[in-house]
């Protein structure tokens, strides 16, 4: 049963994590999605694909309106990120669908036309949500060659795709990380075999480490917060990635 | 807030209309390669009647406009495949809007029809289908008055086809073989009328 959680509220402020989702088919891979809110505006973070749609869709409705929906931003062109957009293009044809320049072009196999995408340039950009000003990170190879993470400088939230995702057990419902030893056992072989490089790597942890986080949501798996958000960026920094075995 | 998961089976409503093209596709390719045969084989009836000389002339005559019929239906056939070609793109678009059509109902049903923006959804969905219907219909509606067309052009080749096993019995010793030849025509048009009574009874999308 997917679930909407209030994950951060400061008065019309809010992330919703849409997670873990113990009922779904085990041949599809579990995702995280996240709802930005701000005034009127709403961005929804990853939205998943095609055969999730009706149980985000009625997660998101249970606890916000979703004409709200203003974008959609894809950290990268993945059909368990993206393949749901003629869905919601479906519900609102006007929303915007923010992702790398480098997707432009790919992401209309999904839906979509020309004035639906806002290419986002390989050094990031500020996406403006109601009264908010978010950041897109780059996060380069991380693990698409055109890949953005989301910061939210004011709730201190750092969307981080697929960087820190962990392939939990189909039984592990909880949603924030309880324990980061055991929970990074689940997330080192991923992130071994699907980042592939070492530099892009040590780059994103430095820059993501000048950053103010309290909270790292990832697509998949659960939510790191307070020390174990630079707990992870250790681990990661020190992790070999790139590898197939070992 | 809990939203009841529930897993997406849903069927492919509109396959069948994909299938059905391929299926029209295929007689129309049937079409064309018996045409060019009929082709060929009056090349051949022209230059039999050539060496049977004065005996065969009518037979001659007949074998040339049954050549200039073999055109005219491989010209139909390719404005009939164009149009085929043509309609894939339409068959395509109603059957993605019919599965995100069914996908999104399966959303409004989680989420309840309370949901504002769902109504205006689903209107929209249904005005596009609509207008991407009624373009299927009338193109079903051009292929089958085009197949009618085609079916008066083979009940002419049908009657050159009669004549000339008429004119072979005034073939003196070439007469079997000009008789061979003028069944050999009246075979493959019975062929090429069944494929278009299959084609006929074809339609792009369900009524």
């Amino acid at each position: 049963m997917k679930q909407a959680h209030c994950i951060y509220q400061q008065d019309d402020h809010r992330w919703l994590a849409i997670a873990r989702d113990a009922t779904k088919p085990g041949y599809i891979i579990d995702t995280n999605e996240y709802v930005v809110l701000s005034g009127e505006e709403a961005l929804l973070c990853d939205p998943g694909g095609i055969e999730i749609f009706p149980s985000v869709f009625s997660a998101l409705s249970a606890e916000c309106d979703p004409t709200r929906l203003a974008g959609i931003f894809a950290s990268h062109q993945d059909p368990d990120i993206i393949s749901s957009l003629a869905l919601w293009l479906e519900f609102k044809p006007d929303l915007k669908c923010y992702i790398s320049w480098l997707w432009q072009s790919f992401l209309p196999h999904f839906g979509g036309q020309e004035s639906t995408f806002v290419p986002i340039p390989d050094s990031g950009m500020p996406i403006r949500l109601g009264a908010l000003e978010l950041q897109a990170i780059p996060a380069h190879y991380l693990h698409s060659s055109g890949n953005f993470h989301l910061y939210d400088p004011k709730a201190k939230i750092l969307f981080s795709g697929d960087v820190g995702a962990a392939l939990l057990p189909a039984d592990a419902s909880n949603l924030y990380v309880e324990d980061f030893s055991r929970h990074v056992r689940h997330a080192e072989a991923f992130h071994k075999r699907w980042m592939g490089s070492d530099r892009a790597k040590r780059d994103w942890c430095e820059r993501v480490s000048r950053l103010e986080i309290d909270m790292m949501v990832p697509q998949h798996g659960a939510i790191y917060q307070g020390a174990d958000v630079q707990r992870f960026i250790n681990w990661f920094a020190a992790l070999e990635v790139g590898v197939l075995k070992g | 807030m809990n939203a009841p998961e529930r897993n997406l089976h849903l069927k492919a409503p509109a396959s069948g209309e994909l299938a059905r093209i391929v299926r029209v596709n295929e007689e129309i390719k049937a079409i064309v390669s018996t045409a060019f045969r009929i082709n060929l084989m009056a090349l051949n009836a022209i230059f039999l009647a050539k060496r049977a000389g004065n005996a065969a002339l009518g037979f001659g005559v007949l074998s040339n406009e049954l050549r200039r019929f073999a055109q005219d239906l491989t010209r139909h056939m390719s404005s009939l495949r164009d149009m085929t070609s043509g309609s894939v793109g339409s068959v395509t678009g109603v059957v993605q809007h019919q599965r995100t059509s069914a996908i999104l109902a399966q959303a409004i049903r989680l989420s309840g029809d309370g949901v504002p923006g769902v109504r205006e959804a689903r209107r929209r969905g249904a005005a596009r289908l609509a207008e991407q219907q009624s373009r299927l219909r009338s193109l079903d509606l051009r292929l089958r008055s085009a197949v009618e067309e085609t079916q008066q052009l083979v009940e002419l080749g049908g009657v050159l086809a009669r004549s000339a096993k008429i004119e072979a019995a005034y073939g003196g010793s070439f007469s079997p073989a000009l008789m061979q030849v003028s069944t050999d025509f009246a075979e493959v048009i019975a062929q090429i009328k069944r494929s278009l009574e299959i084609l006929g009874k074809e339609r792009l999308i369900k009524d």
